[in-house]
């Protein structure tokens, strides 16, 4: 008899948590059903969604642990490769100390494997050298915010954006990346919302934005500051909520005052009277949301980005509402999660410091192990070490560094002169083909779990098939390295238990348990086992120790590499709507594939006259650093002395020109700048 | 309502009239479609209008209770059918789609308030199991039909334009349509579409569905349902079956001996579809 059923489960994709069924046939997936009653989804989905069923059963599925042997990978047993991993581990923990050891845990992983990795490399290695792709992505947001409200996610939740007045979009391109968020920014719009695109590009929501301010890209603070600039000259804040709510309105009125429009009009290149008028409608909105992603956060100036950006709804009260706030919207399903987990160099789960005597010893009770205290390795750290020999092994599970990080030849010095890397992953990626060891993991779809969304809310994924050929769970995996590795822990029967560790040791998650999340997600802060959820965030007072919301006065400052005679212009990474970082997942689906089977690269048709090229025609991009081929898009849509090229194409890689310089505090890599040259391949 | 179904369902299978029965059920705290053979399980069995029974498969493209009838060719399944199920089923029957010999129909009719929010012009099946004959909604009373109908050309397609423009290419209306089963689509053809753009080729990428879709389309609604942007594919749809019925006297859906117009051979004798996909 025939076997069919739909398995209620979470997107792989993005962060916006969509739900849908996976529809199986005797265990093979045979479609993707929208859930009707998901309050984001609400029977939606992208061309992603719809399609994520495609790569599961993909022929180049990882089946069998390899092994590299005289630089072929050979197939070995679970067992030998387990071993081996675990016995070249303690080796080099022995030989060479914990710290010349390193994890990458990986936001495409559930919340129970990020806190198994992040407790993996903690207890068993004994070191903080844990980061993960979020280093990558909204760094910046995790240090802005919580300087700014004491917390470091979205204040507000998806839906809410649909009741706004007025919102602001700044460096997100939303209809193409997080395209059911974007959803709700039309129905605002539908609903008499004004709608304010700050943008270089004419990225698709341009179409229904009332006010298109292109700036130059790496000048969100000037912009920023010229808006409240504005605002605070002709008596729009609310000078209530700065009274009662927040701290240094002083500093920040006395910083802005030089920025007046005219001035932030020559650094940004946005006309002053649409700085103007984009400030006036955002403060006289009765609620007023600001809604980022990478456009700001991906800058040397990274985290003042977003610390502006809670500057800007703070001083008009748009903070601790419905439908305002300021709205990260966070690019990896887990993402949120693996940072909630502590899948980072200074935090345990919950964002406990792991230079907090109190917390470590709450962890190592827990534990009952010694663990490290001080803060270990951020991604751009690691690669520096490596290259310079003080790292001897990698763990990476689940991330593609080779193509996702910036300066991919400085990545690839970094691997290949690791003495030992295992990857785990789904695919042979780049990064797992310059590996020792390859563990084969599975999808999303082949386990059970929880992603943590871009509004906080964690949810179950729920297991669809079994395993396809030997691949594993990563939970399974890290479990069973950790035990060989000599731990007495990491018993856990399944990823429910897990979870319940999880909730024991982090507060925001206290009230979370499997059995609850059966019904529905839950939006964390969830402090307690009957504790609905918390929608939206710093409603009576903010998360900081003091209860007040911190305003900065913050300077503008110039991006770390800017165009020169060399190389004159300015380049800009950035998606397409139809692929998924890497392209690991979306590459190897066929609908998407079609779509856009490779990169481009953006450029103005006046620049692309001076040089002579053409539309589709093979040009040449160099940076400092490296040099692609790679096909030209003529067109509008990218200013003058600009050109953009999305990162998801190893043949064409974005990330072998891409500066690694990155922000001091966040230490997040300027993606969003840096200067190249173009020319004609003759 | 859902007593008599669930009732009946149970009588069906017990007396084994029918080996399984295709509906709802409760799962997850939402909707989802279920093949029931055990009458335990039917104390979760629901309706909803919010989920059809009928539906096509992605990326499988095929339609599910083809997919069903290919894997289990003998079983006989009982579907419990709104009008606008029916509708698809037999025009699936007609497309050699599913075996209508091998499906008992347990028509069940929607309220009045159920074809209101759908808009739908005839809210129950052929032969009502359970339920009471609700009116349809005419087309005349849906506001943007209404408002359309006074336009000139040109204000009309400034209208689409502006609507289909939000279009953010996730092909969800093509994905859920019952009735779009063509293996080879023509939304895939760069001959047709521009492969990568956003928003897709105005007014191309809609509007082949519609012309595809005007023999075939039974105003289920699910591809408005679907739509993310919220473009009112629904109100296209329903004024192109208006032209095919006036012009051709046709109505998809509605019987399965009537023939499409619009598959013709040169010498106007008509033609049946290739069989080449036939469930049995």
């Amino acid at each position: 008899m025939l076997q069919y059923k739909n398995v209620l489960t979470t997107c792989p994709y993005c962060g916006a948590g969509c739900n849908y069924y996976l529809q199986v046939f005797d265990n093979q997936i045979v479609g993707v059903l929208p859930s009707k009653t998901h309050p984001v989804s609400q029977g939606k989905l992208c061309i992603k969604g719809w399609n994520a069923g495609d790569f599961v059963n993909h022929a180049d599925r990882l089946t069998k642990p390899l092994m590299k042997k005289d630089g072929k990978f050979v197939e070995i047993s679970w067992d030998e490769a387990l071993k081996t991993v675990a016995g070249k581990l303690t080796e080099y923990k022995e030989k060479f100390g914990p710290d010349s050891l390193a994890t990458l845990s990986s936001a495409k992983c559930t919340n129970e494997e990020n806190f198994l990795m992040m407790k993996f490399a903690r207890a068993v290695l004994g070191t903080n050298n844990v980061d993960h792709c979020a280093r990558l992505c909204h760094a910046s947001t995790v240090v802005g915010l919580v300087q700014s409200f004491g917390s470091g996610a979205m204040t507000n939740s998806i839906v809410e954006l649909e009741d706004a007045d007025c919102i602001f979009i700044i460096g997100s391109n939303t209809l193409e990346q997080h395209p059911l968020v974007g959803r709700y920014i039309q129905r605002a719009k539908e609903k008499g919302a004004k709608i304010i695109v700050a943008d270089p590009r004419i990225i698709t929501l341009v179409q229904i934005a009332d006010y298109h301010l292109r700036h130059r890209p790496g000048t969100d603070v000037a912009l920023f500051n010229g808006m409240m600039n504005v605002i605070i000259s002709e008596g729009l804040e609310d000078k209530q909520f700065i009274k009662e709510r927040t701290e240094g309105i002083e500093d920040l009125t006395e910083t802005v005052k030089k920025y007046t429009p005219e001035y932030v009009a020559k650094i940004t290149g946005v006309p002053a009277e649409l700085i103007v008028e984009a400030a006036r409608t955002y403060a006289k909105a009765e609620r007023a949301a600001i809604v980022y992603s990478m456009g700001i956060t991906q800058h040397t100036t990274g985290v003042d980005n977003v610390k502006s950006s809670g500057n800007l709804a703070m001083l008009t009260g748009n903070v601790g509402k419905a439908s305002t706030g300021v709205n990260p919207l966070r690019g990896q399903n887990n993402v949120q999660g693996a940072c909630d987990m502590g899948a980072l160099p200074n935090v345990y789960s919950g964002y406990q410091n792991v230079t907090d005597e109190k917390a470590r010893a709450k962890f190592e009770e827990a534990w009952k192990t010694k663990l490290p205290d001080k803060v270990g390795l951020t991604i751009i750290e690691m690669m520096d070490n490596a290259v310079k020999g003080n790292l001897k092994a990698m763990y990476i599970m689940g991330e593609n560094p080779m193509v996702s990080d910036p300066d991919i030849n400085h990545v690839k010095e970094a691997l290949e002169n690791l003495e030992f890397l295992v990857v785990q992953d789904i695919f042979l990626t780049e990064t797992a083909q310059l590996a020792d060891i390859v563990l084969p993991a599975t999808t999303y779809a082949e386990k059970d779990g929880t992603f943590t969304s871009t509004e906080r809310l964690v949810q179950l994924i729920r297991t669809a098939i079994e395993p396809i050929g030997e691949s594993r769970p990563d939970w399974k995996i890290i479990s069973d390295l950790a035990k060989l590795m000599g731990s007495i822990d990491f018993k856990y029967n399944s990823p429910s238990e897990i979870m319940d560790e999880i909730a024991a040791l982090t507060p925001s998650y206290h009230g979370i348990s499997n059995a609850r999340l059966e019904e529905g997600g839950l939006a964390w802060p969830c402090p307690t086992s009957e504790h609905p959820g918390t929608p939206f965030l710093h409603k009576e007072k903010f998360t900081r120790p003091n209860g007040k919301g911190q305003l900065f006065g913050i300077e503008f400052k110039e991006a770390a590499e800017l165009p020169d005679k060399e190389y004159p212009f300015l380049l800009t990474t950035g998606r397409v709507t139809f692929h998924f970082h890497t392209g690991t997942m979306t590459r190897r689906t066929a609908l998407l594939d079609r779509e856009v089977p490779t990169g481009f690269v953006e450029i103005n048709p006046a620049d692309a006259e001076k040089l002579g090229i053409r539309d589709e025609e093979l040009v040449s991009v160099q940076s400092r650093r490296g040099k692609i081929e790679i096909k030209a898009m003529v067109t509008d849509r990218i200013p003058e002395n600009i050109v953009f090229i999305p990162f998801h194409f190893a043949e064409c890689a974005a990330n072998l020109l891409t500066n690694s310089a990155y922000d001091p505090v966040a230490k997040i890599p300027e993606f969003k700048v840096c200067a190249v040259k173009v020319e004609k391949i003759k | 309502m859902i007593g008599k179904v669930r009732e009946l369902a149970k009588e069906w299978l017990t007396t084994k009239k029918v080996d399984a029965i295709f509906g709802l059920r409760k799962q997850n705290n939402d909707v989802a479609p279920y093949l029931f053979t055990d009458v335990k399980e039917l104390k979760d069995l629901v309706l909803s209008i919010d989920n059809r029974i009928c539906f096509t498969v992605r990326p499988s493209k095929q339609n599910i209770v083809h997919l069903i009838q290919k894997n289990s060719p003998d079983m006989k399944i009982g579907i419990i059918a709104r009008g606008c199920d029916e509708r698809a089923l037999i025009e699936l029957a007609k497309r050699f789609q599913i075996d209508l010999e091998k499906i008992e129909i347990l028509g069940v009719a929607c309220t009045n308030k159920d074809a209101e929010e759908c808009l739908c012009p005839i809210p129950y099946p052929k032969t009502i199991i359970i339920g009471e004959k609700a009116e349809g909604v005419s087309l005349d009373k849906i506001k943007n039909v209404e408002s359309l109908l006074g336009k000139t050309l040109e204000e009309k397609a400034a209208f689409w334009k502006e609507q289909l423009s939000k279009c953010i290419k996730c092909y969800g209306c093509r994905n859920v349509c019952p009735m779009c089963i063509c293996k080879e689509c023509k939304l895939e053809e760069d001959l047709w579409v521009k492969s990568g753009e956003l928003p897709p080729d105005f007014p191309m990428y809609h509007f082949i569905r519609f012309y595809h879709m005007a023999d075939r389309c039974i105003e289920c609604g699910q591809c408005e349902k679907a739509c993310p942007a919220g473009i009112p594919l629904l109100t296209i749809s329903k004024l192109v079956r208006k032209d095919v019925k006036e012009l051709f006297d046709y109505e998809a859906g509605k019987d399965v001996e009537q023939e499409s117009p619009l598959v013709t051979t040169l010498d106007e004798t008509p033609l049946k579809e290739e069989a080449k996909d036939v469930a049995v």
